[in-house]
């Protein structure tokens, strides 16, 4: 009954037609489907009370765990997927449909944190902190900014220098995701990245417990990615032992922008699920809401806000996903995309949570209906990871260094 | 323990579905699919029963390449091998065809347990559980909402009208056939998706299975003339008003229509 000649007749694509950019392969679609049920059975229902809160769920972060959500790119040697840039991108993207915050403490651990170990460090260091990582037994963040250096990373005040074979590092880090679990807990491990000399930055493993390692203070406040805990961290005089250095002395910069690919997209894959639950909670407001006795998406400046807000959403998509199709781990080279997505993927999302406040009007300012929390968790992803002015500094040294990048 | 589980992949439940030009089924062109939700009940019923013990699970589906991805799914969330039967004449099967073809293969794979679901979310028949018990020569029970295997037999309990609750015990072999709601079905986790690629699908045809003159379009007893979409009417009255109102107005139109 199912073999209609209807059917028959109809001519075949050619393969590379069917080939799917946001599930290329098997794996991928599998992941899709475990994600999106994830989501809606375990994620939806805590994300109002952590943003509200300001509090990092750990349960649910060692849940994430235990499914394997925080090694996703990390190899299976180390209790990883050993999966692609797409998959990381998957992940972010599903995560922000429904609790961003959570998502950017998920990304902070397993992206700024674990990918970039697994990349850059040795043997040795993966084997002995990667696994309690992607357990979620540890909670892992990554330490650059300072209260006097952001973008301009080459002026950071921490230091850290030679004391027989080991180091000494000092300095104050703030801003750092996972810096805290919870109020007077500290995180347990962290990439700390600290000048060795002029010019020089080297990059170190910073553990819980080592002496002179502690919590600053916890930001409060924070206009939205609420459910991650941001706080600043404080090193004085922190004896870290030589096996401890990431890859060599000096190399902090290249570990820094061999990984910036990575955190870029999946910050852009943030922005993505931000921009796609606003627009599914605008369409259905539109369609239930009713003024003049009609729904409102029959209205011009409704159908406007939702149009728009697809085509930049689609658009932004293709691009991050094309982007993670083409990233590798080992070598740079989608510098300028990764850039580029994300200074357009942000920006999606900060529109697309405008526009769906406007469809729902006073209820749309309200914290029941969603969209106003990832209105505030959107203007994050135009700060961190690079701010908008940083990716368009980038991009246009790129593209004046290259110009056939341009097509 | 071996036990099977018979899966059937439906379209998805949020595609948009269109009558095909014959009207013979619906348009599958550019539609997603997914595993019968009564199906992943009783996928989950089974692994709950290899995680409780030493269990074997294969999984078995009957359809065109797309299956593949509904077998994958499962061996993703746990089971340990899948059957593919891959044959369009088994495709064109009605529901006793596709029952023979499935008590061929658990002829072969002689299960302890076969967990079905109910009824499949496309064709709602319910017909494919009690004809392959039957063909199997097995006992079954229907609308199962849990089970706990001893070394001989299987106590179910089953979903009855109103609310009521009756327990079956059933020698092994037997076949279940698995209500929705009866747990919590678990998702593919990482590792078991990254491991689903390196367990076996067993591709099969009718033929392979010795039922091929069996089964098919020809040896089908029920034939799908026709689906449709019922046509709209324009008879439908929307009464309105407080619920006293629209009660009075309600009883006022039976009357006219002499019901009453």
């Amino acid at each position: 009954m199912r073999e209609s000649s209807e059917a028959a007749a109809v001519q075949p694509l050619d393969e590379w037609c069917r080939f799917d950019l946001f599930a290329p392969t098997p794996e991928h679609e599998l992941l899709a489907a475990s994600l999106r049920q994830f989501v809606e059975r375990e994620v939806e229902g805590q994300a109002s009370e952590h943003d509200r809160s300001e509090t990092f769920n750990l349960s649910l972060f060692r849940k994430a765990g235990e499914l394997g959500l925080l090694g996703v790119t990390i190899p299976e040697c180390y209790g990883g997927a050993g999966l692609d840039a797409v998959a990381a991108v998957q992940l972010l993207e599903a995560l922000s449909t429904s609790d961003p915050g959570f998502g950017l403490a998920l990304l902070a651990h397993s992206f700024l944190f674990a990918h970039n170990l697994a990349v850059n460090g040795s043997e040795e260091q993966c084997r002995r902190i990667l696994p309690r990582v992607v357990s979620g037994e540890w909670v892992a963040g990554m330490c650059m900014t300072e209260p006097e250096a952001g973008t301009d990373v080459l002026g950071m005040r921490t230091r850290a220098e030679r004391d027989g074979k080991d180091w000494r590092l000092s300095g104050v880090k703030t801003f750092i995701t996972n810096g805290g679990i919870a109020p007077d807990t500290l995180g347990d491990v962290f990439i700390v990245y600290a000048a060795t000399g002029e010019r020089s930055l080297s990059a170190f493993l910073v553990e819980k417990g080592m002496s002179g390692f502690r919590l600053g203070q916890k930001w409060c406040d924070k206009l939205g990615m609420r459910a991650s805990f941001t706080a600043e961290l404080i090193f004085e005089d922190v004896r870290v032992p030589a096996d401890n250095l990431m890859g060599e002395e000096g190399q902090g910069t290249a570990h820094m922008m061999r990984n910036l690919e990575i955190e870029r997209l999946t910050l852009a894959a943030q922005g993505l699920g931000i921009a796609q639950r606003a627009l599914r909670v605008m369409l259905e407001y539109a369609d239930q809401r009713k003024s003049f006795g009609r729904p409102i998406r029959e209205f011009g400046q409704i159908q406007r806000h939702i149009a728009e807000t697809y085509a930049e959403y689609r658009a932004a998509r293709a691009f991050v996903y094309d982007t993670a199709r083409r990233l590798s781990f080992r070598s740079a080279g989608q510098r300028v995309d990764a850039d580029a997505g994300k200074l357009l993927a942000s920006q999606v999302a900060k529109r697309a949570a405008d526009a769906a406040i406007q469809v729902l009007g006073g209820n749309g300012y309200m914290g029941e209906y969603v969209v106003e929390r990832l209105w505030r968790d959107a203007k994050l992803l135009e700060i961190g990871g690079g701010t908008l002015e940083a990716h368009q500094k980038n991009i246009t040294k790129d593209l004046a260094r290259d110009p056939s990048i341009v097509g | 323990m071996k036990v099977m589980v018979c899966l059937k992949q439906v379209p998805h439940q949020d595609a948009r579905l269109d009558v095909a030009a014959d009207g013979s089924w619906i348009q599958e062109d550019n539609i997603k699919f997914e595993i019968n939700s009564y199906d992943t009940y009783a996928l989950e019923e089974a692994l709950r029963a290899k995680d409780a013990g030493e269990a074997e699970v294969v999984v078995v589906s009957i359809g065109p390449d797309r299956v593949t991805q509904a077998l994958r799914t499962a061996l993703g969330m746990g089971a340990d091998r899948a059957v593919h039967v891959k044959d369009p004449e088994a495709d064109a099967s009605d529901s006793l065809g596709k029952a023979k073809i499935l008590a061929a293969i658990a002829k072969q794979e002689e299960p302890d347990v076969i967990y079905c679901g109910l009824m499949a979310d496309d064709g709602n028949f319910s017909a494919i559980p009690p004809m392959l018990a039957e063909l199997a020569g097995m006992p079954s029970a229907t609308g199962v909402i849990s089970s706990e295997a001893s070394d001989t037999s299987i106590t179910v309990r089953r979903e009855l009208e109103g609310g009521c609750r009756e327990v079956v015990e059933l020698p092994r072999p037997c076949l279940l056939a698995i209500q929705t709601g009866a747990n919590q079905v678990r998702y593919a986790s990482l590792k078991g998706i990254m491991q689903a690629k390196k367990k076996p699908v067993d591709v099969k045809t009718a033929a392979d299975l010795g039922v091929g003159e069996q089964v098919g379009a020809g040896a089908a007893k029920v034939k799908i003339n026709k689906i449709y979409i019922p046509p709209k009417s324009d008879q439908a009255e929307l009464l309105e008003g407080s619920t006293d109102e629209i009660v009075t107005q309600l009883v006022g139109k039976i009357r006219e229509l002499g019901v009453l």
